[in-house]
């Protein structure tokens, strides 16, 4: 067992960790060196100032081994048609060979676990690079304890066609575990892949999930990258997506929540050439006592660079929404061009919302344009689809429906638009 | 068809009366005019009739086929065959016209015992309807009044009105903010939705709609209540003197 808040570090976590894995053994102890420094964050921190960690920190976290997993548990009403034959399935955070099916990628193509790959030439060069947050315990943890993990390389111009589904569902253990599913995503030049990357609770069990995803694009590459986050509403989920892109590379991402109790979702996209474009969209739906905490950065390093950022959120009963969009401008990063919007919309008195845009920019020629909006639902608009026939409740739902709607479009794949339209349709018709 | 009997109403939660005691009959076949200087209160009668949750009846009653609708929800009227033409018609993003129409369409219909229409039949249902108001069928998948010109969301309003085949409809200012060909295509529309068995009134503070749309009989409203009833020439009467000769005349 596992008691995170012993002397506010993680020491204890630490030495009961999972790790029985052989495999990256420098980056497990540099890991855990860090963890031993390094103090888990508390509300005294800015970065966490709306987001209490208590029920993680005073929490027990057992950690799961492969021999316990069910094997037989039928997952096919989670399989996307577009993706049938490039499935990676991991059962709370561990690779499940039998749910999953590679067959048929373009020559070259890897999609596998890490661990199968520990020697491959681009594992050794990118696992654990580009994740450096600073004073962060979730990236180490996830370092110490990722189990199989997912390794994407696509070689130099090859496209693949279907999407890469990765599917980390989650099943009640009857014990509070933790898992630390792990990404590492390589695209060479003007390849092109779209990635479905989601996390579905299977019961409302209390669970810990810790996914880090690298993705590292070279020039020209273009990632299209859906993170579908369904997980247990008792669940908590910290997330760490972060995109290295080269000159030239567009990288596309779009983060649907809607479970998890305490979802903490920090991407970072860095420029790392000139002439990139990104895309850090999301769409929280949240309601009972959810909290959804969204923290992202957007680093532009150099000249020429176009990101957008439209972060969507309903709130609903005492949930909590929390937006801390920061846009980076390093001083010679010329002629960026940097699109920032927070739009918030209110369906309960009690739910509750806190956005702060943030940006910091060292350039001079540069188009930075940020703007955050809370509102209710107008009663006029109500009211006119009310006075065409529509009951009150129906009128409601579509205004909210309408809301999402423009998230939901940019899924790029059709099974997934319609799993979020029956999503956000059970979301406005709960009552 | 509808009976307003000595209506009064309020602003929801506010003592000052707006209506104070508004009598009008409506029969079917008849169009009728509701005139009446800024703050006179016709646009506020026309909301109270369709169920605006933000006014409040105080006193008096509407009748409609016979039956108390005073205290139904606007989706209700709606259903019984009520429509409101919109002043200011609602922008929303993210629902087309089409889809909005077909849900009401169908509720409709489902509250009447009439058949529902499917996507394909509703589809030719409402190109059939395009006609009316002279608009492309590209219209039908923009969503509601979204970047509409002041224009444009009139004729949707009219559009709607001919899709959803109201028994009786307010039309607020629906004249307003129209130039003279917009209004003719809106006027016409009217025109070929009025039969003998439905029943439209007109509220406008001009006389401008009445040479397009000719109705039955004119109502002259001022400080909350109907002060005078007649035919088109008391439309033009207005339209020579003025709401204040006539004020002046009345005192």
């Amino acid at each position: 067992m596992v008691n995170v808040a012993d002397k506010q570090s993680l020491k204890s976590f630490v030495d009961t960790s999972s790790a029985e894995i052989k495999y990256f053994e420098s980056l497990r102890e540099e890991a855990k060196k860090l963890l031993e420094i390094r103090p888990f964050p508390t509300k005294r921190d800015e970065e966490w100032r709306f987001t209490d960690l208590k029920s993680i920190s005073n929490g027990y976290f057992k950690p799961i081994i492969k021999d316990q997993l069910d094997t037989a548990l039928n997952l096919d009403e989670y399989h996307l048609p577009e993706a049938k034959k490039s499935r990676l399935v991991f059962i709370n955070g561990h690779y499940s060979q039998g749910h999953s099916c590679i067959e048929g990628l373009p020559d070259g193509v890897i999609v596998d676990t890490i661990t199968n790959n520990e020697n491959h030439p681009k594992v050794k060069e990118y696992l654990a690079k580009i994740t450096n947050y600073t004073d962060d315990v979730f990236v180490p943890l996830n370092d110490l304890s990722f189990n199989d993990g997912t390794f994407i390389y696509v070689p130099k111009e090859v496209e693949i066609e279907q999407p890469i589904h990765i599917l980390n569902v989650f099943t009640n253990m009857e014990v509070a575990y933790f898992a630390t599913p792990r990404v590492l995503f390589v695209g060479e030049m003007y390849s092109k892949a779209t990635i479905i990357e989601e996390h579905v609770g299977l019961a409302q069990n209390q669970y810990l999930n810790i996914p880090v995803n690298e993705f590292r694009l070279y020039s020209g590459a273009h990632v299209h990258h859906a993170r579908i986050q369904r997980d247990s509403k008792q669940a908590t989920h910290i997330s760490r997506p972060i995109a290295m892109l080269d000159a030239h590379a567009e990288y596309h991402s779009y983060t649907i929540c809607l479970g998890a109790k305490l979802f903490r979702n920090e991407p970072r996209v860095i420029q790392n050439a000139a002439e990139v474009d990104f895309t850090v969209d999301g769409l929280v739906l949240i309601d009972g006592d959810q909290i959804a905490d969204t923290h992202s950065i957007m680093d532009h390093r150099y000249s020429y660079g176009n990101s957008h950022q439209l972060h969507k959120v309903v709130v609903n009963d005492q949930a909590h929404s929390i937006f801390n969009g920061k846009i980076f401008v390093a001083k010679d990063a010329q002629k960026i061009d940097s699109f920032q919007e927070n739009r918030n919309l209110l369906i309960s008195d009690d739910a509750k919302v806190n956005t702060k845009p943030q940006l910091e920019i060292f350039a001079d020629d540069v188009r930075c344009s940020h703007g955050a909006t809370i509102g209710q639902l107008q009663d006029e608009e109500v009211f006119y689809l009310q006075s065409r026939g529509l009951t009150e409740q129906k009128s409601r739902e579509l205004l909210v429906y309408a809301f999402a709607l423009e998230s939901v479009e940019s899924m790029a794949v059709k099974s997934v638009e319609e799993l979020l339209l029956r999503e956000v349709i059970a979301y406005t018709n709960r009552d | 068809m509808l009976e307003i009997k000595n209506l009064h109403a309020v602003v929801e939660g506010e003592e000052l009366e707006i209506l104070k005691g508004v009598n009008l009959t409506v029969n079917k076949g008849e169009i009728h005019a509701i005139m009446g200087p800024n703050g006179s209160g016709k646009s506020t009668l026309s909301k109270v009739v369709s169920g605006h949750p933000e006014y409040e009846v105080t006193e008096g009653s509407i009748l409609f086929e016979g039956e108390d609708i005073t205290e139904m929800d606007a989706d209700e009227r709606a259903h019984l065959g009520l429509f409101l033409a919109f002043q200011y018609p609602v922008e929303v993003p993210g629902i087309t016209n089409k889809t909005l129409l077909r849900e009401a369409y169908n509720t409709i219909a489902r509250a009447n015992e009439r058949e529902e229409l499917d996507p394909l039949e509703f589809e030719d249902y409402l190109v059939s309807k395009l006609d009316v108001i002279e608009m492309k069928d590209e219209f039908l998948n923009r969503s509601i009044n979204t970047g509409f010109s002041g224009g444009e969301k009139k004729k949707n309003e009219i559009f709607q009105m001919a899709v959803l085949n109201p028994r009786l409809s307010f039309l607020d200012e629906t004249d307003s903010g129209l130039d003279i060909d917009a209004l003719k295509i809106v006027s016409d529309g009217v025109n070929k939705i009025a039969n003998q068995d439905n029943a439209i009134v007109m509220i406008t503070h001009y006389q401008r709609l009445l040479n397009y749309i000719k109705p039955d009989f004119v109502h002259v409203m001022m400080n909350g209540k109907i002060v005078k009833s007649g035919d088109i020439s008391l439309a033009e009467e207005l339209e020579a003197n003025g709401y204040d000769q006539m004020q002046k005349e009345l005192a």
